[in-house]
């Protein structure tokens, strides 16, 4: 019996062609976007999960509280770890690991004029193999970072610096302060995709306290904040609070300036909780769900309102099987197993869509998801899960809705009065239409945002500034690099800072009123040319013949003012940092100095020479403004050229401060690009369903057609008769979204400090675009049924 | 084999009641040809399907083999029906998307028959009604009166006791309608009873008795000799 049901499925697939494209393809889409989403969550959830003692494994973390600022102290000091195990009972274990934050240039002494600057290169207790749980090629996890300056290098890096020979046991140079030479002691699988323990390098912690920034790193010698990841291994899960009571007891023991409330985190939640970098992936952990549920139901919907319009064209049959002795259920079945084909073809389409979509989708998110991960047990259990749920689904309505028919009636023709649930499938229309016109609406208002945001005045001209990052390599030859630059016909303006625009400043902690009260001052070190390259403008110009770069002088911003409790005109007073004492010397007008996401806070400007020394020690920015209609690659260019003339070690760098400014709002963009990806499939699937509908829903009417033909009635006013129906129910989706858009727009436009008001345009424009794709979409048919002779609909009655 | 009593039936809409079958009582034996005739409307087709147990009386008893079915449901109707009664209809109704030889094989798989069986069966049913050759063509592949003989094949498949045929030469030209009515002769003389809704005089005359409604009700029978 199944054989026949599979067999009549099949043919009916072959039989119409159009239909059955429509059908799966709409199934496909909606699936495709479903398992995007499943996997990208399923990846982000799975964070750190992989390590066989997983479960046991904590970061300790701190909270500090530095008068009314509370901070988080990710890091502790070297000395913590054994002295935590000592301490605590229930730590089984621990492991340190430092992420070298400054880059690092790495080459192959055998070949040492090729140079990479690389990143990922993790410092650590020479456990790290045994601890976590990450794959060795070649070496002895038990003792690959047992000695000073020896390295374990991943896969893709042995490749990279050591072609097809094997690397073990041959010597790498890195270069942090300055080059030391490493022994390859073992090769590593690459990092997963899904672990916040990433590598490229491990090197044994010992190296690095055996540089001359050991002291930088090494820290107190007691448990305290630091430079280290210290991960614990405790005997028990549940021995978490035990700890955290243990290390508190011990801090509060402690004289100190400041409050440390410690707190273990599970390395599974580090990811999802560690997200300052880029909170956009905690977003669409809470959208994309919403998202794939959505599409999905609008893609089943479709099947069901497609598969059950076309039952006229079944009606006949189901009753020649009734007749010939089927029962109610095994026509339900018959339908079941057809629902079941089409979503078993539907998912294997659905499932190349999404393995051909997948690398554009994850660059748009900006992730890397290993393909392994793709085939492994967890993520194929959960596509058979969807595959079952959707072949539930798909059938239920189809198969109660067909198997209810009765013979006598369809096997007379007449299927007209029990085709049922018309009202069922004008609700699935107005739904796909409002959620797709919801989504245009929101998509529109999110675009306006994004523009209003890369084109607001900041209160500084980031047109034509290009900045350069300088390292301590390039030492005291930053003078002259600057001075050349200075001289160069293309520019105008050079300026210097120490962090480049939107990529970070310093914290200041200045006395308030009271003995308590400590105020936040963010704070850019910038030279004298500074304020004149990037146009800030005075609010209060300093005193003529002012020197600014003195010592103790500070420019404010205008919102510092009132935060720092100061005068209307602070010009002359004085702000106390500890025991400094620095006097106002000049206000500049606010300007956003980092997104605009929040209000400008208030900003302290320490000035230098751009001849002091400083530049070159710790690293720098270079701020060239480059003069209008230079041809802007040719100067680069040159100022490559002259760069490397004082530095041959950093490789040459650059970005273009409006790139930086828009960089911002990459996550804003991500989400952009995705939604408007999301509408366009929406809008789709509604094209879809009320295709289906429109085809269905004619057909029942063709003997009114023909009546109304053979009484006069012209083409117009059928196709307008027909039309009709179906916008009155666009119009009731656009009125049932736009409300709820505007309300999900309002909350997310409060994200931002500066935002745009929401047209009234917006929901003219989607209501129109949704009316437009109906009208064409139903015209089809109608014009269709309008030409049709009536003859022949009178006669089929 | 067939015993009905009082057997009554309304169509009703919001406005309108309409009688389709006012109290009729009729009974037919076990090997007889019966032909139902009468003008449009008068309840022809109506008391077809509840013989057929497609539809069920408002009252009145219907006995089919002894058993009281006018009040059985629909899965009861559906168990009877598939083991005991085979249809033809007026236009064919066959499935469009199988072949001659599935579609006479759709019985024998609702009745749980094997395959080996099946074909069996298929095959000397088909070579029966002569259309053999014809067996994995679609419907739309043949003439009418081919067609009709795929029907009826289908009907005879399983071997039941009762066949009902609602104007079975309607949709044919007079040479293939009777063949048709030839081959439902022969039917009934090798022990199937017959009952037959026609129009046509002509066809009528191949039965035993002829039983004439008007507005629900028996006004005559003619028994033939």
């Amino acid at each position: 019996m199944f054989k026949n049901y599979l067999k009549i499925a099949f043919r009916n697939l072959q039989m119409q062609k159009l239909y059955s494209l429509i059908n799966i393809t709409g199934l496909a889409v909606g699936l495709a976007v479903c398992m995007m989403i499943m996997l990208y969550i399923t990846h982000e959830m799975t964070y750190d999960r992989f390590h066989t003692n997983a479960k046991r494994i904590y970061k300790l973390q701190a909270n500090v509280k530095i008068g009314g600022n509370t901070m988080n102290m990710n890091y502790m000091s070297y000395a913590s770890g054994p002295l935590v195990k000592q301490s605590q009972p229930a730590v089984d274990g621990y492991m340190r690991t430092l992420d070298y934050h400054k880059p690092i240039i790495v080459s192959n002494p055998l070949t040492p004029e090729t140079k990479y600057i690389e990143e990922k290169v993790v410092f650590a207790d020479s456990d790290f193999f045994t601890f976590f749980t990450f794959k060795l090629i070649s070496g002895n996890a038990a003792n690959v970072l047992s000695k000073p300056f020896s390295v374990v290098i991943s896969k893709d890096i042995a490749k990279k610096y050591f072609g097809d020979t094997d690397p073990v046991g041959k010597t790498i140079r890195l270069k942090t302060d300055s080059a030391y030479t490493y022994q390859v002691t073992g090769v590593a699988e690459n990092a997963p995709s899904n672990t916040s323990v990433d590598y490229n390098f491990v090197a044994s912690a010992s190296s690095i306290l055996a540089t001359k920034e050991a002291k930088e790193y090494n820290g107190e010698q007691r448990i305290a904040s630091g430079s280290f990841n210290l991960f614990l291994l405790l005997k028990d899960a549940a021995d978490t609070t035990k700890t955290r009571k243990g290390l508190q007891q011990i801090a509060d023991k402690e004289k100190s300036d400041f409050e440390m409330h410690y707190k273990l985190s599970s390395i599974g939640s580090l990811h999802l909780a560690n997200n300052w970098g880029d909170s956009s992936n905690l977003k669409y952990l809470k959208i994309f769900p919403l998202v794939a549920v959505l599409i999905l139901l609008l893609a089943l919907v479709n099947y069901m309102s497609l598969t059950t319009a076309r039952a006229t064209l079944r009606a006949k049959e189901v009753g020649i099987r009734k007749v010939s002795g089927a029962s109610r259920k095994t026509i339900a079945a018959q339908f079941y197993v057809e629902s079941g084909l089409f979503t078993v073809l539907s998912f294997i389409l659905g499932y190349l869509l999404c393995y051909a979509f997948k690398p554009w989708f994850l660059n748009i998110l900006q992730l890397k998801i290993d393909n392994s991960f793709l085939y492994s047990p967890l993520v194929l259990f959960l596509l058979l899960g969807l595959l079952l749920l959707t072949a539930l689904i798909s059938g239920i309505y189809p198969s109660v809705v067909l198997s209810s028919f009765k013979p006598v009636i369809t096997l007379k023709g007449k299927t007209s009065k029990q085709t049922g649930g018309a009202i069922v499938r004008k609700v699935f229309t107005t739904l796909q239409f409002g959620i797709a016109v919801g989504l245009i609406i929101c998509g529109v208002i999110i675009d306006r945002q994004l523009y209003y945001l890369r084109h607001a005045d900041t209160g500084l001209n980031r047109e034509n500034v290009v900045m350069i990052p300088v390292g301590s390599s390039m030492g005291k030859n930053y003078q002259a690099f600057n001075k050349d630059v200075q001289a160069m016909a293309g520019v105008s303006n050079v300026g210097t800072s120490h962090y480049a625009m939107y990529g970070g400043y310093d914290m200041y902690f200045i006395d308030g009123k009271t003995k308590d009260e400590s105020i936040a001052l963010p704070s850019l070190s910038v030279d004298d040319k500074f304020i004149q390259t990037l146009g800030l403008e005075w609010k209060f110009a300093p005193e003529p013949n002012k020197l600014l770069t003195g010592k103790n002088t500070i420019v404010i911003n205008e919102t510092a003012i009132s935060d720092l409790h100061l005068p209307a005109n602070p010009i002359g007073s004085f702000i106390k940092a500890g025991n400094e004492r620095m006097e106002v010397a000049g206000v500049v007008k606010n300007f956003n100095y980092s997104s605009m996401e929040s209000v400008i806070g208030p900003l302290g400007l320490f000035i230098a020479s751009d001849t002091t020394s400083d530049w070159s020690q710790a690293g720098c920015n270079l701020f060239a403004r480059i003069k209008p209609h230079t041809n802007v690659p040719s100067l680069i260019e040159s100022i490559q050229n002259i760069y490397k003339k004082y530095d041959q070690d950093t490789p040459f760098s650059y970005t273009f401060m409006d790139d930086a400014f828009n960089k911002q709002y990459k996550a804003e963009d991500r989400l952009a690009s995705i939604f408007s990806t999301f509408t366009y499939i929406t809008i789709i699937l509604a094209i879809l369903g009320l295709f289906g509908l429109a085809a269905f829903t004619i057909e029942q009417r063709n003997k009114e057609i023909g009546i109304r033909k053979i009484l006069g009635a012209s083409m117009a006013t059928i196709t307008t008769i027909l039309s009709t129906d179906f916008l009155k129910l666009i119009l009731l989706s656009v009125i049932i979204a736009s409300p709820v858009a505007w309300y999900a727009m309002h909350n997310w436009l409060q994200n931002f400090a500066y935002r745009i008001s929401i047209p009234v345009w917006v929901f003219v424009f989607a209501g129109t675009m949704a009316l437009v794709i109906a009208v064409l979409t139903i015209s089809y048919h109608a014009v269709k049924a309008a030409l049709a002779n009536p003859v022949n609909s009178l006669r089929s009655e | 084999m067939i015993k009905i009593t009082n057997l009554e039936k309304f169509y009703r809409t919001e406005e309108v009641e309409t009688i389709a079958l006012n109290k009729l009582s009729m009974h037919v034996d076990t090997g007889e040809f019966v032909a139902i005739m009468g003008p449009s409307g008068c309840g022809k087709s109506t008391l077809l399907n509840i013989l057929g147990m497609l539809d069920d009386p408002d009252e009145g008893s219907y006995v089919f083999n002894s058993i009281e079915v006018a009040h059985f449901n629909e899965r009861k109707r559906a168990d009877l029906r598939k083991h005991n009664i085979g249809f033809v209809f007026q236009s064919f109704n066959l499935i469009d998307e199988l072949t001659v030889f599935e579609n006479v094989e759709l019985p024998l798989i609702y009745t749980g028959v094997t395959t080996a069986e099946r074909v069996k069966r298929v095959e000397e049913v088909l070579d029966k009604m002569q259309i053999m050759h014809r067996r994995n063509h679609y419907p739309q592949q043949l003439s009418g009166g081919q067609q009709q003989r795929v029907a009826i094949a289908r009907a005879v498949v399983n071997k039941p006791k009762l066949i009902l045929a609602d104007e079975p030469t309607g949709n044919l030209d007079s040479s293939n309608g009777n063949d048709v009515m030839e081959l439902l002769t022969d039917l009934n003389e090798q022990g199937t009873t017959i009952i037959m809704v026609t129009h046509s005089e002509h066809d009528a005359r191949y039965s035993h008795r002829i039983i004439r409604l008007l507005d629900g009700q028996t006004v005559m029978e003619n028994i033939m000799v």
